[in-house]
């Protein structure tokens, strides 16, 4: 019996020694770095553009045409920045009607563009006059793939302006709402 | 022809796009700190929580919403591929009232699952702050999340060191206990 108990000793000091280096290893410490500094932050000095009564298939733009609205960036990051379209839906029924946005600024029925263009950009676009369109993916607002410009440090500004595209047919008489999201992220 | 024109003009009657909006405020302005977050060493079934600062900037209280973003690659850090799912990752609270000119927290934790497949990666997702608005413009601020796991080579190779022992303990129990029960016998 005590040759017994002693190899049962024997065998749980040995698994207790062994296991060590295993429970060490368990109890590894979590990091979490926090960049406090830095806050990102951006602004923009109009968010309304009221249009009106709108005729079908006809462009309408801001005034001025790209200078219509100011992007400052604030905050101590610099930043890079992108821009999200959306469908536009009838205020008093969302789920009842809408518009489509469509993926190349272009219109059809019930189907709407829309277009920014950034002050000083004169090339880029499909169309190669500077105007870009806006669609339901978020795509680079500034800077761009194929660009010269980089991200946009705290003080940076960008002005831009808006082109809407109607579509070639929809039910008249309807308020209509839609949003565009700017966004940006620590470059 | 004379048809067709009135037709055009009823489509076009009355239709009211981007829906004016008579509050005076005509501007966002809000921050968010920090502007990247790093969580290194989160073992599979570990769990990191920090906080994100809302810094309201306007003269107006703004309710302020949280969502995850996958970013596209060409986005993300070097070597961080695609957070595998936006479950593990909660807020506090949906969404949050932030009064004029002041600033509030908002806790957001990271739960990775136990499986050991999720060891040994790095992660990168987007942690979008927005400001609720009926407006045309909104803006939308990320934080960079990046999130490192332990590397799976501990996890795996703890099986093989666990068997490994358990045998040398056996092994040894026997070894000893024959040991005692041959000495014990007598001549």
């Amino acid at each position: 019996m005590k040759v017994v108990i002693t190899s049962i000793v024997v065998a749980t000091i040995l698994a207790l020694i062994s296991s060590l280096p295993a429970l060490a290893q368990a109890s590894s410490t979590i990091t979490i770095i926090m960049t406090g500094v830095n806050q990102i932050s951006i602004r923009l000095d109009k968010t309304q553009w009221p249009l009106g009564n709108v005729t079908s298939d006809t462009q309408y733009e801001t005034s001025p045409p790209i200078e219509w609205c100011t992007l400052t960036v604030e905050g101590n990051s610099n930043v890079n920045t992108f821009i999200l379209g959306d469908d536009a839906e009838w205020v008093d029924n969302p789920s009842a009607y809408k518009w489509t946005l469509s993926t190349d600024g272009t219109n059809g029925e019930n189907v709407y563009g829309l277009r920014f263009r950034i002050s000083g950009d004169t090339t880029r676009g499909p169309l190669g006059d500077g105007y870009v369109p806006i669609t339901k993916t978020e795509s680079e607002f500034w800077p761009y793939a194929g660009g010269s410009g980089s991200s946009l440090a705290p003080g940076d500004t960008k002005q831009f302006g808006l082109r809407l595209l109607t579509p070639t047919y929809f039910v008249g008489g309807r308020q209509m709402q839609t949003q565009i999201t700017i966004s940006a992220v620590a470059a | 022809m004379t048809r067709r024109i009135k037709l055009t003009g009823l489509i076009a009657a009355l239709l009211v796009i981007f829906l004016p909006s008579f509050t005076l405020a005509q501007e966002v302005n809000f921050g968010v700190s920090p502007a990247e977050v790093r969580i290194n060493d989160l073992p599979p079934g570990g769990t990191a929580e920090f906080e994100l600062t809302i810094h309201n900037k306007d003269a107006i209280a703004h309710v302020f919403t949280f969502t995850a973003f996958h970013p596209p690659e060409e986005e993300r850090r070097e070597g961080r591929a695609e957070f595998p799912d936006d479950s593990w990752i909660s807020f506090s609270s949906p969404e949050i009232e932030v009064a004029a000119n002041s600033q509030a927290n908002v806790t957001v934790t990271v739960s990775i699952p136990q499986e050991q497949e999720w060891a040994g990666e790095d992660w990168e997702t987007w942690l979008g702050v927005a400001a609720e608005s009926s407006d045309l413009l909104g803006v939308k601020l990320y934080v960079r999340l990046l999130v490192s796991t332990t590397p799976a080579a501990g996890g795996k190779s703890n099986r093989g060191v666990f068997a490994g022992i358990a045998v040398a303990i056996v092994l040894l129990g026997c070894g000893v206990y024959y040991y005692f029960r041959r000495k014990a016998k007598p001549e």
